[in-house]
């Protein structure tokens, strides 16, 4: 009998403590999530530790700094914007959690630039990001099945995607590089297989290809890599994968004088990042890489112009590079498309106004955007640059040639595409 | 067959006991709002989960750091079910079991020939290895995993009835049968030798008890459990990955098992409690100390090393016990 008891006592507490646990306060009723009458609030998550942060960990303060700089000047119709960054250390299992903590607990207005194709594809898939309206503006991957709007009616892409990169590159080994051993190595995800598909497509057979896993990128992985490589006798090597694959890949290369013509795809071809993880940048020096933006260190061009002042005065201390570039465009395209909602900002007229102005947009790189009402298609297009010694980029040829394709199988084409001007002092006042 | 009909009332007692216990839950989850009853079908997970780790370590005397594998291998099992088959949810959650259960199976006869640091140490490589086999075969995945999807919840239930409530009521569901399956194992005649090993090997052989086959037995139902902890855990974030059972997943549980008190089912509850209040609490804590981006990477794991040398110093039978102790001294006084 006593035994009895007890047992019931502690049943009775278990469920005391269970019921505890899931007490919450209630919401009050809003306008709108994320938004009052002073600040928007915007969420991301992206890689700040971990093996793929190397780079990636900048972005999210970039984008904070352009938007400091735009609260100081008076915010977007007068509400401050806050982005809140967390950590998923590039996988989809932390990205799921943390994406349901911005959304179910922050409660953010919108995602913005949130990071990694295989994350993004399980984050949309298990927080429903569709069905809750929540729009994801500017994904950073080039992932191309993210441009099926029916799948993904809430999303945005922004950067080309890896199947047109790739389609533009496959021109080019035609063009260039014909008749050559020809290599591959890629991230064995969306992200490179995308690219593969692509280069199946366009008729470009590699006659050595490596395929490595996202996380085993190391020193170690990478020679064998190289052997293989070397052992194929490649003469031109194509690479799609991340900066920190980049950097053994290039360092251990060089250690065994195998110097391939080395073209890198643009997510992996970062030189600071490259030096932060211990590579000379030299290393660099003559590789071919297909690219959207100009150079960071292109001070003649009035978006980096810009972008470096910003960052002097509200990221101290950082060293502006192609990431932090990326950074303050993905902040300048999120407060153009905060405008173009309007005052009374709402989820729906995010999403309406992206599909009616966002193709209008100013933003860094050289290519179209192509957002409509049936299109959530970002940037479509790369030119070829070559790089220098101290990692800088210059166009192929001395001239930006850009070439405009789609993930399909539309012809790749010169294009003639005027980028519109940089805002006055960086601050849209055009949507 | 003797002892049925007397113990069928207490029996019945706790079937009401947990169909209560259901209803106040299933109230609570309309309550609140949507990030608690996310944290709730968490909670249900932590709970089956941890009440592999009391039936396994506490009762029969085993220590298993490695229970993320075999959650892995209830995932995985419960996700190539649902994704190659197109089976019912039921179906795929029987596999994990399934799954589990035959691989726990295996492991538990090579565990009964270990004990103590041995067993630690085989069952620790596991947890380190076996998610990490996913990347080397593309039919599990690799890096990115496989998606598991169990679909949006009955339409019936209204436009108002979200996801993860759907995800909440599955686990609960699933969890409470667990629970009571669990505790009727655990005071049934398997439950008492599972004791008797722990507390004397030999002793328990000369009483006829063939250890080592109840070891296995024991090591094989503790799986079971861990693969059903394993596939509530992947529909609730609707993926398998190698990631998701990660080492400091094992050692999460272990965590949570010593400060439930390692031999009490009840204690799971608080265990599994504690486990998910504690990235909520280092937030909180994180916001109000400042900077909170760099705290929030150290202090759950700060909050938990605290926890744990707290409860083995003050509490070594966990805080369920010391309670029970003061519980029951005052009705003397």
């Amino acid at each position: 009998m006593i035994r009895k008891t007890r047992r019931k006592r502690t049943w009775f507490a278990a469920a005391v403590i269970a019921s505890g646990s899931l007490f919450a306060t209630a919401l009050p009723a809003n306008a709108e999530t994320g938004v009052s009458a002073t600040q928007i609030k915007l969420g991301i998550t992206l890689p700040l530790t971990g093996a793929a942060s190397p780079g990636y960990n900048k972005i999210g303060n970039a984008m904070n700094a352009y938007f400091k700089y735009v609260n100081d000047n008076g915010g977007v119709y007068g509400r401050k914007v806050t982005l809140i960054q967390k950590d998923d250390m590039y996988t989809p299992q932390l990205a799921i959690a943390k994406t349901n903590e911005l959304i179910l607990k922050d409660k953010v207005f919108a995602l913005v630039g949130p990071l990694g194709t295989a994350n993004f594809t399980a984050t949309h898939k298990s927080v429903n990001l569709a069905k809750r309206g929540v729009p994801s503006l500017f994904l950073n991957t080039g992932f191309s099945g993210f441009a099926n709007k029916k799948n993904y009616p809430t999303s945005f892409m922004i950067l080309p995607s890896y199947a047109m990169e790739a389609k533009v590159v496959a021109q080019f080994l035609k063009e260039s590089h014909a008749g050559k051993k020809l290599g591959l190595v890629y991230q064995n995800d969306e992200f490179g297989i995308d690219a593969l598909g692509a280069f199946t497509a366009a008729g470009v057979k590699f006659d050595v290809s490596v395929p490595y896993t996202s996380g085993s990128q190391s020193a170690a992985t990478a020679q064998t890599w190289v052997s293989q490589l070397a052992a194929g006798g490649a003469q031109v090597v194509v690479f799609f994968g991340v900066t920190s694959a980049t950097a053994p890949l290039l360092a251990v290369a060089a250690g065994a004088k195998y110097a391939p013509q080395w073209i890198l795809g643009s997510v992996g071809a970062d030189p600071l990042t490259l030096q932060a993880l211990g590579v000379p940048v030299a290393v660099l020096n003559g590789a071919q890489t297909p690219a959207g933006n100009p150079s960071p260190n292109d001070t003649s061009d009035e978006y980096v112009k810009q972008f470096q002042e910003i960052n002097t005065k509200y990221n101290t201390g950082v060293a502006f590079d192609d990431y932090v570039l990326q950074g303050m465009n993905l902040g300048l395209m999120t407060v153009q498309a905060l405008r173009a909602a309007g005052q009374n900002l709402t989820r729906r007229g995010l999403i309406r106004a992206m599909e009616t102005k966002g193709s209008t947009f100013a933003s860094v790189a050289y290519s179209p955007l192509g957002y409509s009402k049936t299109s959530n298609v970002g940037h479509t297009g790369y030119f070829m640059a070559v790089m220098g010694p101290t990692g800088d980029r210059k166009p192929l040829g001395g001239s930006v040639t850009l070439y405009t394709t789609d993930s399909g199988s539309g012809p790749v084409v010169k294009s003639t595409f005027k980028r519109p001007a940089m805002p006055a002092k960086g601050l849209p006042t055009n949507s | 067959m003797e002892s049925w009909p007397r113990a069928r009332p207490a029996v019945r007692k706790k079937i009401a006991l947990f169909i209560l216990l259901g209803w106040v839950l299933l109230i609570i989850g309309d309550r609140v709002d949507e990030l608690r009853v996310y944290q709730g079908a968490q909670m249900a997970m932590y709970t089956i989960a941890l009440a592999s780790i009391v039936l396994l370590t506490g009762y029969s005397g085993q220590v298993s750091l490695g229970n993320g594998a075999m959650m892995a291998v209830g995932g995985y099992g419960a996700a190539l079910t649902l994704n190659n088959l197109g089976s019912p949810i039921w179906f795929a959650f029987l596999m994990a079991v399934v799954c589990a259960a035959l691989f726990g199976a295996l492991l538990g006869t090579a565990a009964a020939r270990l004990s103590g640091p041995y067993l630690a140490g085989t069952t620790l490589a596991l947890a380190v290895g076996l998610p990490a086999i996913a990347n080397q075969f593309k039919f599990l995945g690799g890096e990115p995993g496989l998606l598991f999807d169990v679909g949006f919840p009955p339409e019936r239930f209204g436009e108002e009835f979200t996801q993860y409530k759907w995800f909440f009521w599955i686990s609960t569901f699933i969890a409470l049968i667990a629970l009571f399956m669990t505790s009727n194992i655990l005071s049934s005649r398997f439950g008492r030798t599972w004791r008797g090993i722990r507390g004397h090997s030999l002793a328990a052989e000369l009483c006829g008890v063939h250890s080592s086959r109840m070891k296995i037995l024991a090591f094989t139902v503790s799986s079971a459990l861990a693969g059903l902890a394993g596939a509530v855990l992947a529909m609730n974030i609707s993926l398998v990955a190698p990631g998701a059972y990660a080492l400091s997943l094992s050692f999460a549980l272990v965590t949570g098992a010593v400060l439930a008190g390692i031999s009490s089912l009840p204690g799971v509850v608080f265990g599994a409690f504690i486990l998910v209040a504690i990235p909520e609490i280092a937030d909180a804590l994180a916001g109000r100390l400042g900077d909170a981006d760099k705290l929030n990477h150290y202090l759950p794991g700060l909050i938990v090393s605290i926890l744990l040398i707290l409860s083995v110093i003050y509490a070594p039978n966990g805080p369920g016990e010391n309670l029970r102790k003061h519980l029951r001294k005052k009705p003397a006084r």
